[in-house]
């Protein structure tokens, strides 16, 4: 069984179609980073599988149970850190989480001590009693991670879990959220930060216009494109354009700086392309000076599979 | 049953941290009841005999009606600031998140209006257990029905805030206005009169004065005036129900 499974399902608002016909499963125990920019149709998927709203067609399950039939049912074993940390101006963060406790039916005898750990590990046991209106940003974002953290639930949703928060609390907030996993919780993050899919994803979802683009590990991702890894070639002197029409034939990309004397190759594998490229240099008298190897990013991976780069996206 | 309780207790202390607005309605209603209602009662005593009594009352239901209308704008408020999506995912349903609205209500409006309904009886020199519950229920029923209307109406609010603001006003401005809060209906010209029957609060104003013990002959009849209250708190309450559900597909989802 899948701990989320969406059968084509769509959801339309007016004329717009947010999800257009979605076929989407998260394995559980892993953390499924959901991948795309502002509009692409994330935050909906995340409303329907917590039930708040309502798919137009298709179905969605979580750990087997309709979102549709049995609402209240999937509520009690989901946890959603929502995008906008939103609270009472008044109430304090400790407040805040011992209501969340006591909604989840958290043993009242170590509810004290699970919120005293979790803020103290998010750095907000010192804000423990500021009014929320006086939280920071940051502040505010890793209270709405803090009440997911205490509820372990089976499914954990983070959506932008980061935005806002500061480089070491990003760290932070990262770390727990695979802590959470390794406690047994199937967790789904959306993002549009390519880093924090990198650092967290067992496998991503790229969601682009309310449609599943691919699904798999960043491994399988990177290697699925064309160009799977970059290297770049510094020689000490300007090469041959014969050189390089040579280099193109041994597969891959080619493309040489204006200068003559650099030369960047999208490859599929580098440790197959670099020896066949060093001897054709050879062979041709180029002098080489550095090689550097690198992956493609996941924007590289977005940008391949939808032909638009993630960060220009509206 | 016990998670909407929680829920409920959270709306309330969250209600209880805001005390000093409660002072300041209560202050506002002795000094209305000193003022206005002791000059009208002596405009109106040989028409109405006891009018600071009727219109203490009247005053009452005024709250009910304010206090119940606050909760469809606490509703309202929920969703505008983003909080209605985190009360919506917690594991009670629908009809219990709606039953921790009511029970939110109930509680603001047995905070406004006891303590005046007692002074008011004491002062009057009628205070017993009795008339004070059933005034109560009465007065609880009213302001149900009228949650549930303003609950009802909230799907406004969810096209714009500002046409919500403008019913509401709206919608006071008749229903108090055409109503027997500060006038017995017997007493009506001919030309709206026949529009007060039309408003809950001349039922539920009518109902209160009738178990407090006033000459009926300025009053509808109690058995009518109960059932319409009754009526108007169960069907527009389950209206609310039925139209919160479509309501929070309007919950902004980016």
């Amino acid at each position: 069984m899948f701990a989320v499974e969406t059968l084509s399902l769509s959801k339309r608002y007016g004329k717009t179609d947010a999800l257009r016909g979605l076929n989407f499963t998260v394995n559980e125990g892993e953390i499924m980073v959901i991948l795309g920019p502002n509009g692409s149709g994330k935050t909906t998927l995340l409303m329907i599988l917590c039930t708040i709203l309502k798919p137009t067609s298709g179905t969605a399950k979580v750990v087997g149970i309709d979102v549709v039939e049995d609402g209240t049912k999937v509520r009690e074993v989901m946890g959603i850190a929502f995008q906008e940390a939103r609270g009472f101006w008044r109430h304090k963060p400790s407040s805040i989480l011992r209501f969340h406790a006591s909604m989840f039916d958290i043993d009242p005898a170590k509810r004290q001590d699970l919120i005293e750990r979790t803020m103290k590990d998010l750095e907000l046991w010192e804000s423990r009693d500021k009014m929320f209106m006086h939280l920071s940003g940051g502040q505010a974002k890793r209270l709405e991670t803090a009440k997911v953290l205490i509820q372990k639930p089976k499914l954990a949703i983070f959506d932008e879990p980061t935005s806002q928060v500061d480089l070491r609390g990003k760290r932070k907030i990262w770390d727990k959220i695979r802590e959470l996993r390794d406690q047994g919780s199937t967790i789904i993050v959306a993002t549009n930060e390519v880093r924090e899919a990198e650092y967290l994803a067992d496998r991503v979802t790229i969601l682009h216009q309310g449609q599943r683009v691919v699904c798999d590990t960043i491994p399988k991702l990177k290697d699925a494109i064309a160009g799977g890894d970059i290297v770049e070639v510094d020689f000490e002197d300007p090469v041959s354009e014969k050189l390089v029409g040579s280099l193109n034939g041994l597969g891959g990309d080619v493309s040489l700086s204006p200068e003559g004397n650099q030369l960047r190759a999208k490859v599929s594998k580098a440790e197959d392309w670099v020896p066949k490229m060093t001897s054709a240099s050879y062979v041709a008298g180029a002098k080489i000076a550095s090689i550097r190897i690198t992956e493609p990013s996941l924007d590289d991976v977005f940008l391949h599979f939808t032909g638009k780069a993630l960060a220009d996206q509206p | 049953m016990n998670r909407v309780l929680t829920l409920a207790a959270y709306n309330v202390r969250m209600l209880l941290s805001l005390r000093t607005w409660f002072v300041l309605a209560w202050a506002l209603f002795g000094l209305q009841i000193a003022i206005y209602g002791s000059l009208m009662s002596k405009l109106v005593s040989t028409a109405v005999p006891n009018y600071l009594f009727y219109y203490a009352i009247g005053l009452m239901v005024i709250t009910v009606f304010d206090s119940g209308a606050e909760v469809g704008r606490h509703f309202v408020e929920h969703a505008h600031e983003g909080e209605l999506p985190y009360f919506l995912s917690l594991p009670v349903s629908r009809g219990g998140f709606l039953a921790a609205q009511a029970i939110y209500g109930v509680v603001n409006t047995m905070i406004k209006v006891l303590p005046p309904l007692i002074g008011v009886l004491w002062f009057v020199g009628d205070l017993t257990v009795q008339g004070a519950v059933f005034a109560m229920i009465s007065m609880f029923l009213l302001g149900l029905g009228i949650t549930g209307i303003m609950v009802s109406m909230s799907f406004i609010a969810f096209k714009s805030v500002d046409l919500y603001s403008a019913f509401l006003a709206g919608l006071s401005a008749l229903i108090v206005r055409f109503s027997t809060v500060f006038y017995p209906l017997i007493f009506m010209p001919s030309f709206y009169s026949p529009i007060s029957v039309f408003s809950p609060l001349t039922y539920g104003a009518d109902l209160t004065r009738w178990v407090l013990g006033f000459d009926p002959n300025f009053l509808l009849n109690p058995i009518l005036a109960a059932a319409v209250v009754t009526g108007v708190a169960v069907g527009t309450l389950s209206l609310s129900a039925k139209i919160v559900d479509k309501v929070i597909e309007g919950v902004k989802a980016a």
